[in-house]
């Protein structure tokens, strides 16, 4: 299976607007697809300065940018890339 | 900083009788900017809980009132013993002080009544200082015995306040049945100093309390104060905040940060983002900790703290205004922003002054206020309630 990298911001926009409960995603994540999912936070990844790019809170998953990023979403998201469904 | 080079220091650090959610000693300081002087008091007052506090406060205030206003020792001491109000039980209205008044000359004047004696540390070594005695008698009142000195303060002084709760710690143990007692509490000092010439007046003042807090096996019998005036070197603070309004400033901003003496911290993403872009140099934001109010910091090499901007800027300014004892680096990215401001003594916050739109939303569930109102309250808070010297730059 190929990496996931995940990039969280943890902007003031992104934070208020959500983003704090996200930081929490890795408890989520499946053990069997864990070893293959790398979480990291950002300072402000500026998305939110784009009103076209969405609104925060602001999730970027490989190349693809999530946003109004929930726990949800981004699980739907990995479960898209990995082919399972859990 | 005055112009032999050296700041002033002041803190202090206390326990509270067991069982007793209000403290009844006081330690009150006041600084006079226009006349670069610092007014520090502490009172005990008679008993304890809400009514010594109640007797303490008065006190103190009053007190460091009347010094800082040039009125008469012998005066100021009878209006307070004549102001304060009498205990029901005792029949007696008492509370006692210790006043040091700092002038910019560093003339230093210290008046005490009935507090132990304090204690004048120099080049690692306590000092004997003559005192004058001094009596007053209120109107149908007992006598009582106030002490005056004066002396000017080298670089290095240290200068230790204590209330009783100290030196009578642990008095009825098997260890120290009379209490800790002067002398041996003067030794201790003597010791930590040894074991560390340059620690803080705050730290002193912790490990003091701390040290008087275990005689009493952490059960207090009475309100336990420490307060310290160090005569030091002082420690800078950089605090950068905010985006310049024009970006030709980028450069200058990191150049700014890089090249500071003193301990460095960003608040601020984009900020952030700026100074790692100039001096090409990665972020790592820790995710270990995280907390539910506060943006989890961040680090950066040569940077000391990383933190959001203005969600912890503005938590900075109420743990401030709270009055929190913060004692280490532990807790969220605010909390360890408060941390080293207070264990700095020249603050210098340079403030981006570019405003993020985004935060002017609606939308925004919570109200984000401009960093340049966050920062000129967080300022005014260091002056007056810390002490501290802080200036103010914006780009």
């Amino acid at each position: 299976m190929e990496k996931i990298n995940i990039k969280i911001c943890t902007g003031t926009a992104c934070y208020v607007m959500g983003g704090a409960n996200i930081l929490m995603l890795e408890d989520f994540i499946p053990q069997d697809v864990k070893d293959f999912v790398h979480i990291e936070g950002s300072t402000c990844l500026e998305y939110c300065k784009n009103a076209e790019l969405g609104k925060p809170p602001f999730v970027k998953i490989n190349d693809k940018l999530i946003s109004e990023a929930s726990v949800p979403k981004i699980l739907d998201y990995i479960n898209h890339l990995t082919g399972k469904d859990f | 900083m005055n112009k032999n080079g050296y700041f002033i220091e002041v803190d202090s650090y206390q326990g509270y009788k067991h069982n007793q959610l209000v403290g009844g000693d006081v330690f009150l300081s006041t600084k006079i900017k226009e006349e670069n002087r610092i007014v520090s008091v502490l009172s005990d007052g008679l008993g304890s809980g809400i009514k010594a506090s109640v007797l303490a406060t008065l006190t103190a205030t009053m007190a460091s009132r009347f010094i800082v206003n040039y009125i008469d020792i012998k005066k100021s001491a009878q209006i307070i013993m004549k102001t304060l109000p009498v205990c029901k039980e005792r029949k007696i209205s008492y509370s006692t002080f210790s006043i040091v008044d700092i002038e910019s000359d560093e003339h230093i004047r210290i008046i005490e009544y009935d507090n132990p004696p304090y204690i004048l540390l120099r080049e690692s070594r306590i000092m004997d200082v003559d005192k004058n005695l001094i009596k007053v008698k209120p109107r149908r009142k007992k006598e009582s015995q106030l002490y005056f000195s004066n002396f000017k303060a080298e670089m290095g002084d240290r200068i230790i306040l204590l209330s009783d709760g100290v030196t009578q710690s642990g008095m009825g143990t098997p260890t120290m049945p009379l209490g800790w007692g002067i002398s041996e509490l003067r030794m201790f000092v003597e010791q930590i100093i040894s074991e560390n010439k340059t620690i803080s007046a705050r730290e002193l003042a912790k490990r003091i309390v701390k040290k008087a807090m275990a005689n009493d096996s952490f059960r207090c019998k009475d309100d336990i104060t420490c307060g310290v005036i160090y005569f030091r070197k002082p420690r800078n603070i950089m605090v950068m905040t905010g985006p310049p309004i024009s970006k030709d400033k980028d450069k200058d901003l990191a150049a700014m940060i890089d090249t500071f003496d003193g301990k460095k911290v960003i608040c601020g993403g984009t900020t952030a983002n700026i100074v790692a872009r100039e001096l090409k140099r990665d972020i790592k934001v820790n995710l270990r900790d995280i907390d539910p109010e506060i943006p989890p910091p961040a680090s950066m090499h040569g940077i000391d703290l990383i933190t959001e901007g203005i969600i912890t800027l503005g938590k900075v300014a109420e743990l401030l205004e709270m009055g929190v004892k913060q004692d280490s680096q532990d807790g969220n990215a605010a909390q360890k922003l408060v941390y080293s401001l207070l264990n700095s003594d020249i603050v210098n916050f340079v403030v981006g002054t570019k405003i993020n739109e985004v935060h002017q939303d609606p939308n925004m569930p919570v109200e984000l206020e401009i960093r340049r109102n966050v920062v000129k309250k967080i300022i005014k808070l260091l002056e007056e309630k810390y002490l501290k010297e802080a200036h103010l730059q914006f780009i």
